[in-house]
């Protein structure tokens, strides 16, 4: 068993079990231990010869076992049942609520101790398979912040499948310049629900961590926009043209006014910078057209948008818009260490 | 109290990693059985290394606590080093704990100079028992603590640190200067070798 050419002798191992053995005689011996088998047995033996490690020994021996309970039987309603059927063998702890703890005998006190501690341990184990898989879809839900894992969501699904309902259920002809009206405002109003005490319950906790701020507010950011780009350009070409520029070309409309809502965040707040931008697309471009002319608004606005979407130069000019947003953006980040509402 | 299984099944033919193997499987009665085995040495030593009887006792409990949960990790090797790791580790944790509750602030020590020769491996494997008695008596009872923490539990600088309760810094110095003190005594010692103490395994 083992490869030292010495054995411990039973004075040796009583001299050491006493604590009398000389350091470097048992820094030798406990290297040898750690080896061999049969002299750990050995000395093993002798500490247990001597009376007061023998009753340290039995005691840690019964709370050990107590806790290395077959796995099988670690479930909770089983241990549960072995505690209340414990409690109830002995009739005098019928009563134990009742009587102060003092007055306990030693052995249920252990027992409910050695109980309570195998309840803990069956609460460990790993979790099951369903829950890792539910929190394989819960955690990127979570972590891309409420603005995804709230009303928004549903919102941005309502302004695609509502243009495609318009166009092919009522028939309206003109959803598309309806939709690219709307769809600049959707990332802005997913950037207001995305952060801020308003917004997040754990807004106070977020805020104060290493990742808080700017960074977790421009993580959130791409959340919204990974969804909200595809399907609404997706909702977009799908409609029937009707005049109305590309199903594309409100992208970088929308790059540039989230991009200005969250310059203006580090301010004066995610909510206000929405307003302020969003209200802005809203009543430079679809709201006059709409008010204007009664007779045929939807033309109105179709021209309106050719107006301030189509074409390089008005496609340059917000793309421009969208890079001064992002320098100003970087330039004002130190805005955002302080902390608004 | 009725909350041990009978244990049964598991003799002396058993070897220590057969015995963790059915540990490993959920059997308890190995586990009483290593423990009847291993239990008394591990809390000797404990006892060496730690002054609380209180502390020895649950670092010994959680060793085999621990045994019982991750006997599986068990890589063959000898089971008797394995169980003392375990142990190692967990009253390293213990003393943390401890010195969370009383932190004592010291001002950390310059660490001198560079690595010396491993002296005490050398002198441990190779040279005659007794010399290394004699010498290990001649140095300071904190540059053993600290060499017997390095070099006999196989500890890290930090481990030892947080076991003896004083900076990683000083443990370094301070295993140098064992280093050095426990060169000087065997030089001294060398040139008239004496014979093994009666008691000791030589």
């Amino acid at each position: 068993m083992s490869t030292d050419h010495w054995h411990a002798s039973d004075d040796l191992a009583a001299r050491y079990a006493d604590g009398t053995l000389p350091e470097a005689d048992a820094w030798s011996l406990e290297r040898h231990l750690e080896r061999c088998g049969g002299c750990a047995q050995r000395v093993s033996a002798a500490v247990r010869q001597l009376p007061a490690p023998a009753l340290v020994l039995a005691e840690v021996r019964e709370a050990v076992l107590a806790q290395a309970v077959p796995s099988e039987v670690r479930e909770p309603s089983t241990v549960l049942a072995e505690a209340v059927a414990s409690e109830v063998r002995e009739p005098s702890t019928m009563l134990a609520e009742a009587v102060p703890s003092e007055v306990r005998e030693p052995s249920t006190m252990l027992a409910e101790a050695a109980a309570s501690e195998v309840r803990e341990a069956s609460t460990a184990p790993p979790a099951p398979r369903a829950r890792l898989w539910s929190s394989f879809l819960a955690r990127p839900l979570w972590a891309a912040g409420p603005a995804v894992r709230g009303a928004w969501l549903p919102a941005v699904l309502l302004v695609a499948l509502g243009a495609l309902a318009l166009a092919y259920g009522a028939g309206v002809d003109g959803a598309r310049p309806l939709l690219l009206a709307a769809a600049p405002v959707v990332p802005v109003l997913g950037v207001a629900l995305s952060y801020g005490p308003h917004a997040d319950p754990l807004h106070e906790i977020a805020a104060a961590t290493p990742s808080g701020g700017l960074r977790l507010l421009l993580t959130r950011t791409v959340a919204v926009l990974a969804v909200s780009l595809p399907s609404l350009t997706l909702a977009g070409l799908l409609l029937p043209a009707s005049g109305a520029p590309g199903a594309a070309a409100w992208l970088l409309p929308g790059l540039a006014l989230t991009l200005a809502t969250l310059t203006l965040a580090g301010y004066v707040g995610c909510r206000a910078a929405a307003a302020v931008t969003g209200g802005g697309w809203l009543c430079a471009v679809p709201v006059p057209a709409l008010a204007s002319s009664a007779d045929a608004p939807l033309t109105r606005l179709t021209e309106q948008l050719s107006l301030v979407l189509d074409g390089p130069l008005a496609q340059g000019a917000w793309a421009t818009a969208a890079v001064l947003c992002a320098a100003a953006l970087a330039a004002g980040r130190s805005a955002y260490r302080m902390e608004r509402p | 109290m009725k909350l041990f299984r009978p244990m049964r099944g598991h003799g002396e033919s058993d070897t220590d990693a057969a015995l963790l193997r059915a540990v490993a499987d959920g059997d308890a009665a190995a586990l009483a059985t290593l423990y009847d085995r291993h239990a008394g040495w591990l809390h000797a030593r404990l006892t060496r290394r730690c002054a609380d009887p209180e502390v020895a006792r649950e670092v010994l409990q959680d060793t085999f606590v621990t045994v019982w949960r991750s006997a599986a990790g068990h890589r063959g090797g000898e089971a008797g080093g394995w169980l003392w790791t375990i142990a190692a580790r967990r009253l390293v944790d213990a003393r943390r704990v401890q010195e969370r509750a009383a932190r004592v602030e010291t001002a950390p020590m310059d660490v001198l100079g560079a690595e010396a020769p491993s002296a005490e491996e050398r002198v441990l494997a190779g040279l005659e028992f007794g010399d290394v008695g004699t010498a290990l008596d001649r140095i300071s009872p904190e540059l053993r603590e600290v060499l017997r923490a390095t070099v006999v539990d196989g500890l890290t600088t930090r481990e030892a640190a947080r076991l003896l309760g004083i900076p990683e810094g000083t443990v370094k110095t301070r295993a140098m200067r064992a280093r050095a003190e426990l060169r000087a005594a065997l030089a001294q010692l060398s040139p008239t070798p004496t014979p093994a103490p009666a008691g000791g395994p030589a």
